[in-house]
């Protein structure tokens, strides 16, 4: 890239000052926003980079007029920071940005009305992403990535601005979606429950009125939080909320979204269309609904193992696991199913040598015991009505719907 | 406040009175081996004495009880008073709790009562001393003697301590406990340098070393009553004065060896309490144990040992009663019942006894009833008379005070006693003044006195004191006649006497050796208080002059000991004695040395408090004084006077320290016995060194600087968590160290045993920086051995290390911790994420590996509740893996029960689930298990039955479970080892009785 001129470098710079104290002085958000948004890597601001870097004293413009000199804690460290984007010393680039920000904040407090909100989510927005691609070069180098972690308490400190009352609340969900992001990424998700807790307390302030991008997200994420703790039917309204709220033209999010709904769904007992697997390309579900649709449980195993890593890394391992109850119901239903057409009469007896003999089909090797065992779980657990003969290892099942549906309800535990 | 009459009495006497002190400590120093180690360290001790009657007052006045109780009763001065009071002070707060308790939550107050014990107990150690005198042989009698001459040093370490104590007040529990530690001489000092930080077992182990040293009667009171001790301290004070008197008298020769002589009966006496002591210093080896059964160990062993002694005491206290009716009175109060139990104890016992294994002076001991009453009388009239006519005006302050604090609250008076015991040494001073600050009143003779006490402590026979007495005198005069007597710093005089002793003195080394210790001395005392414990800065500069004198004291009765110690081992009456005394010889001699640093500073405190104070409390203006008196002794501290002192005390020690030499032989000799605590105060020893200034912080220090290497070569070594630098004499190396584990693997002991023995391996190798494959197989070791007996909390220590470890690429047995890891977080952590992330973490080797593969089988037996596979996999799991499934089966078996009772209908054979849940310990039918399998039928229905299941016998005979009734009346038992705090391995008798078998 060329370098540009002296006097062009010195008109950029005082360019982009001016657009600055303008956007400040007529609270114009959307191009202060702009100028922040480093992540967009937008001609002007990097033309604006480039003229940093050639022409070196800017810190001296900005001194040079009291409409500028005013805002120097914010625009001093912001250039740094752009200075050293642009030059890909990303660590510094942080460093400068995070004390932007703080400088940011200072000012955004004294904003009575909360026009610069939007500015505000670009700069948490891009110190978010700033400290990950920071924390990127840091492990490079081999040292240890904090920033990310940093960017977190800093993000608390904007939320703990925002979190009153008053017109600023509004933004205060995109910071959390902001800060759930980060914990989510660094694994410290018991973070979130503080966040939580102050937005879903707040009685003031109606969770509708916020901005519907920042409930999808939330709800996403608390979502999550719901699937890690197996906590199902709240897992499944918080997904439900994010799904059908979700910008339909968001495939990825929706995508997301499905990541987890559907094993929740699953362990409610609701099969989801191999269609909407193949749309938004989730087929390694396709295994585990058909072995809950057929009740092989080898099929799911199968499933479960190939896609091992993927279902540990999101979370949905241990739910899609517990399926495995509902396959052997499944199969027990079956049986019961061909007994019924053989001989109604005694189609409610089932013979523990019978189930046993399915599996062995399955290349499942149980023995009675175990078998068994498993009989009087499902019993247990309410997937089975009926009882179980020890004497003479025979399942007893209800004459009256003995094989309940779940409908939505999760497998009792 | 008995101390500070004394002194009084000594100073009145003047020429007269010193000479009769070196009479005393001639005979001190004469008793043999203690005469080197009593010389340097006695005069440093007797400074501090006075300093510490001078301190003792200041305490009083710092804790506000204190102060009240000066308040209302300023006019009770009284020696016996102050004396009575504390003995109820301490009676009071030890007879309601133990001594451990109350010392730990009194600190302060404890402290101030207990310089008062300390006294007396410093006083009984007196008499020894005295006794000793005029049988060499008795010094040999083993340790117990070594100890008696410990208490002697005591004596005015123990005023010392009373200061330290005082100081404590002000600064920390820890001085306290460095007071305690002075009582019981090496005892204490040992103890108190381990604990330090362990309160609770100073206080206990400080106790029993007390009664050792002072007398069984000290023991005895701990346990039962320490009024009673109390009592007998006073008698023996009452004893002290009438031989000091005697002493001081026109005879002194004469009259000294008389006086000894008959005090060697009572020394018997002592003796015999010290071998109890010894009996008690064993328990404080294990320190946990001792702690837990002081009071009952220690009676029993005071008893024993004090029989002899307890005679003593109580002759002599019948005999204080008609001079101290008040005494008396107090002591009723306090409880009287467990002392005459422990009096017809003794007496049954007879006083002989023991005293012949501890001693060897064969005339004390056949004649140790008579010798003793005989004593008792003289003591008494002796008493009486000088309380008469020389202590003269304190006395009768003491009665009336006596009187009057018959109704005051104990506790107050222990304060009193100290304060009042500056007056006297005022009085006494005049000739004597020593220290600026003790200028001004009667602190002066204090330091004086310990001066000319250290002195004659170096001798070691009558010539050898007669010598020293004339050196004295000429020095004493001298000082008089410049007007620099109570100018001049006695305490920091030392180096003057002793060449002077040196030159009276043939034996020089124990002198010497004391000195050696000095410098290291000096800069762990400051450092401590410093880093911790002190949080007066002032104060730790000052403390640093006591400190040296301390540790020379300390230095020499370490050498005493041992030598003691020999003898005892060598004679044959010692048999019994010895064991204990043997013990206690190596303790004391390390401990003692290490321990004495910070004492030696408190004292210092003490004794610059003490000065101010006593003119304070000789004002009788005690109240203001007390505040006014303790920032000017804080002041005296800083001046450069002060400084100089410490200089010259410093340089006296540089001389001596070739000696150190002899010093780390004893210790070799002593390393036999891994005392934890000698080498904990090695190591803080050594840390000190390492300070400039001394003045730096434990946490300052640059640890990496001092990244040890190892010396030590014994494979065994306790646990002892370092609360400072470690010390490489004390440290194994790693080869030493691969001994240990192996020797810990092969190892028939119990896990407890093992578990110590790997925290200090563990120890060793964090403290060298070893990280390597020997670090992961002991810490593997370990896990496993915590596995194996269920201890979890030491388990996951070792597994946190492990990971990093093996993060480190240290090879190891990897596959089998992960898979240990798998399954504690599967069933303990309960956390899905944990779980999710640790699976996660498993690489494909590892998830090829039989032990993860079960892990994980396990994992899934236990999400999906599947107890069959369970408790199969139970029966098949690799490794340790069952210790850990172990802690789960009880949740596995209730959950696979309630299950069943749903499940299953009508009924459920208990044989079948008996086998299904594991409770026979082999599936396969064995031709000859039908006794097991009705062992196994039998528990698992109690197991049942413990959970509220119905259990029915069928038309057969076979017990059933009743599965509709019991699927309502199921439930989960309180567990049996539920403890209030919630962890039932923190159960200490819980812990031992799983983990002994």
């Amino acid at each position: 890239m060329a370098y540009p001129s002296m006097g062009e470098a010195h008109r950029r710079i005082t360019d982009y000052l001016n657009n600055f104290s303008d956007a400040v002085s007529y609270q114009d958000v959307a191009s202060l926003a702009q100028l922040f948004s480093f992540s967009s890597n937008s001609p002007p601001l990097l033309s604006v980079a480039d003229a940093l870097n050639f022409f070196q004293d800017a810190n001296r413009l900005i001194k040079q007029s009291e409409k500028f000199s005013q805002y120097g804690e914010i625009l001093a460290p912001l250039f740094r920071s752009l200075q050293s984007y642009r030059t890909g010393n990303l660590v510094d680039a942080y460093h400068a940005f995070e004390k932007f920000a703080n400088a940011f904040i200072q000012e955004f407090r004294n904003w009575e009305s909360a026009w610069a909100l939007e500015a505000l989510y670009v700069i948490a927005y891009e110190i978010r992403v700033l400290a990950e691609r920071a924390d990127r070069e840091l492990a490079s180098n081999g040292k240890s990535p904090e920033k990310l972690k940093g960017a977190g308490s800093f993000l608390m400190k904007v939320f703990g601005v925002l979190a009153g009352k008053g017109p600023k609340r509004v933004g205060a969900l995109y910071v959390t979606c902001q800060l759930f992001k980060i914990y989510f990424k660094l694994g410290t998700v018991h973070l979130c429950r503080s966040v939580i807790r102050s937005i879903e307390t707040a009685r003031i302030f109606d969770f509708e009125e916020f901005p519907r991008r920042d409930k999808v997200t939330y709800m996403y994420y608390t979502g999550r939080l719901e699937v890690f703790n197996e906590n199902f039917p709240a897992a499944d309204h918080k997904l439900s909320y994010a799904l059908t709220h979700c910008n339909p033209l968001r495939e990825a999010n929706i995508r997301m979204i499905l990541k987890y709904l559907i094993p929740v769904k699953l362990s409610l007992g609701i099969l989801p269309e191999t269609s909407l697997l193949e749309k938004y390309n989730l087929l390694e579900y396709n295994n585990v609904v058909q072995a809950l649709k057929r009740g092989d449980l080898r099929l799911l195993r199968h499933a479960l193992q190939e896609h091992e890593d993927q279902f540990l890394r999101s979370g949905v391992y241990l739910v899609l696991e517990k399926l495995e109850l509902q396959v052997y119901q499944r199969l027990v239903k079956k049986i019961y199913f061909i007994q019924k057409q053989k001989d109604p009469s005694k189609a409610h007896q089932l013979k523990l040598e019978v189930i046993v003999k399915a599996l062995k089909w399955l290349e499942m090797d149980m023995d009675l015991d175990e078998v068994e065992c498993i009989m009087t779980i499902l019993i247990y657990k309410n997937l089975v009505k009926g009882y179980f003969a020890h004497k003479s290892k025979v399942v007893v099942l209800s004459k009256q719907d003995p094989f309940p549906k779940l409908n939505g309800k999760p497998v009792n535990s | 406040m008995n101390q500070v009459t004394d002194i009084q009495t000594l100073a009145s006497l003047d020429p007269n009175s010193v000479e009769n002190r070196y009479v005393v400590n001639a005979s001190h120093g004469q008793t043999s081996s203690y005469v080197p180690s009593t010389t340097g360290s006695e005069v440093a001790s007797w400074n501090m004495y006075r300093v510490d009657n001078d301190s003792v007052e200041s305490g009083s006045f710092s804790n506000s009880t204190y102060h009240h109780v000066l308040h209302t009763e300023p006019s009770i001065r009284t020696i016996q008073d102050g004396s009575n009071a504390a003995s109820l002070a301490m009676s009071s707060s030890i007879g309601a709790t133990n001594a451990q308790q109350d010392y730990n939550g009194y600190s302060s107050y404890s402290n101030s009562s207990e310089p008062y014990s300390y006294v007396s107990t410093g006083y009984q150690g007196y008499y020894s001393g005295y006794q000793q005198q005029p049988n060499p042989t008795y010094s040999q009698p083993v340790g117990a003697y070594q100890n008696t001459g410990a208490p002697y040093q005591l004596l005015s370490s123990f005023q010392n301590t009373g200061s330290a104590s005082y100081s404590s007040t002000y600064y920390n529990p820890a001085d306290y406990q460095t007071a305690g530690g002075y009582s019981s001489s090496s005892y204490s000092h040992q103890t108190a340098t381990w604990n330090e930080c362990n309160y609770a077992n100073y206080t206990t182990q400080q106790y029993s070393s007390y009664t050792p040293d002072t007398s069984g009667t000290y023991v005895a009171g701990n346990a039962a009553t320490n009024s009673f001790l109390y009592q007998q301290h006073y008698k023996q004070w009452a004893d002290y004065y009438n031989q000091t008197e005697v002493t001081c008298a026109p005879g002194t020769e004469n009259l000294t060896v008389s006086s000894t002589s008959t005090q060697v009966s009572q020394v018997p006496s002592d003796c015999g309490g010290y071998p109890t002591s010894n009996g008690p210093a064993p328990s404080w080896k294990p320190e946990s144990s001792s702690s837990l059964t002081p009071s009952s160990q220690t009676g029993v062993m005071v008893s024993d040992s004090c029989d002899s002694y307890w005679e003593h005491l109580s002759q002599s206290f019948q005999n204080q009663h008609p001079s101290l009716a008040q005494l008396h009175f107090q002591k009723p109060l306090d409880s009287k019942s467990p002392y005459q139990e422990q009096q017809k104890t003794d007496c049954l016992q007879g006083p002989s006894l023991q005293c012949p294994a501890a001693q060897q002076t064969p005339q004390n001991h056949q004649l140790p009833l008579q010798t003793v009453q005989s004593f008792d009388a003289r003591r008494v009239s002796k008493l009486q008379i000088q309380t008469n006519p020389r202590i003269a005006s304190n006395l009768p302050f003491g009665l009336q005070k006596l009187d009057k604090e018959g109704s005051d609250s104990a506790v107050a008076k222990p304060a009193y006693i100290s304060v009042s015991l500056p007056k006297p040494s005022e009085k006494a001073a005049l000739p004597n003044d020593a220290a600026d600050s003790v200028l001004k009143t009667g602190m002066c003779p204090k330091s004086l006195k310990s001066y000319v006490e250290m002195a004659l402590g170096q001798c070691k026979d009558e010539k050898q004191v007669a010598a020293c007495k004339e050196v004295m005198k000429e020095i004493i005069m001298k000082a008089s006649n410049d007007g620099t007597l109570h100018t001049r710093d006695w305490d920091a005089e030392p180096l003057f006497p002793i060449p002077n002793a040196n030159m009276a003195d043939k034996n020089n080394l124990e002198s010497s050796v004391p000195v050696s210790l000095f410098p290291k001395h000096k800069k762990s005392p400051t450092r401590r208080s410093k880093s911790r414990w002190e949080p007066l800065p002032e104060d730790t500069v000052d403390k640093l002059g006591s400190v040296n004198n301390y540790a020379t004291k300390n230095s020499s009765w370490i050498h005493v000991n041992g030598k003691d110690w020999k003898l005892a081992a060598a004679n044959p009456e010692g048999k019994t004695d010895v064991m204990n005394n043997i013990r206690f010889p190596l303790m004391d001699q390390k401990s003692a040395s290490k321990i004495v640093q910070r004492p030696v500073k408190r004292q210092r405190l003490a004794d610059l408090n003490a000065s101010d104070n006593g003119d304070a409390s000789s004002d009788s203006e005690k109240e203001h004084k007390l505040t006014t008196n303790y920032s000017a002794a804080i002041t005296v501290s800083n001046t450069p006077e002060e400084r100089k002192r410490r200089e010259n005390r410093y340089k006296r020690f540089e001389k001596v320290q070739g000696h150190r030499a002899e010093i780390n032989d004893f210790k070799a000799k002593n390393a036999g016995n891994g005392n934890i605590y000698v080498r904990r105060a090695s190591a803080l020893v050594l840390i000190k060194s390492f300070e400039d200034g001394g003045n730096r912080a434990v946490e300052d220090i640059d640890w990496d600087a001092l990244t040890v290497k190892g010396t030590c070569q014994e494979i065994e070594k306790q646990y002892l968590r370092l609360t400072s630098a470690p010390d490489p004499s004390t440290v194994r190396p790693e080869e030493v160290l691969e001994k240990a584990l192996t020797m810990v693997q092969n190892s028939q002991k119990n896990y407890l045993h093992k578990c110590d023995q790997l925290k200090s391996i563990r120890q060793d190798l964090t403290v060298q920086r070893i990280r390597n494959q020997l670090t992961v197989r002991v810490y593997e070791t370990h896990a496993r051995l915590a596995l194996d007996v269920g201890d979890l909390p030491e388990y996951n220590q070792c597994q946190s290390q492990l990971k990093i470890l093996y993060a480190e690429g240290i090879e190891g047995c990897h596959m089998e911790f992960s898979a240990y890891n798998l399954l504690c977080v599967i069933m303990h952590s309960n956390n899905n994420r944990d779980l999710l992330s640790s699976m996660r973490r498993l690489s494909d080797e590892a998830k090829k590996d039989k032990a993860v593969q079960h892990a994980l089988a396990v994992r899934a037996a236990v999400t999906s509740g599947n107890y069959v596979k369970f408790f199969r996999l139970y029966k098949s799991a690799p490794n340790l893996n069952t210790c850990l499934m172990d802690l789960y089966v009880e949740k596995m078996r209730y959950k696979a029960v309630s299950c069943m009772s749903r499940s299953y209908r009508p009924q459920l054979p208990v044989a079948y689930i008996a086998l299904v849940l594991g409770f026979c310990s082999c599936m396969s039918t064995n031709d000859g298990s039908d006794e097991k399998d009705s062992d196994r039928l039998e528990n698992c229905v109690d197991w049942l039955k413990a959970h509220g299941a119905c259990l029915v016998a069928d038309s057969n005979g076979e017990m059933q479970l009743d599965t509709k009734a019991s699927s309502s009346s199921l439930y989960m038992p309180d567990p049996e080892d539920a403890v209030a705090h919630g962890d039932a391995s923190l159960a200490v008798n819980d812990f031992l009785t799983r983990t002994l078998p």
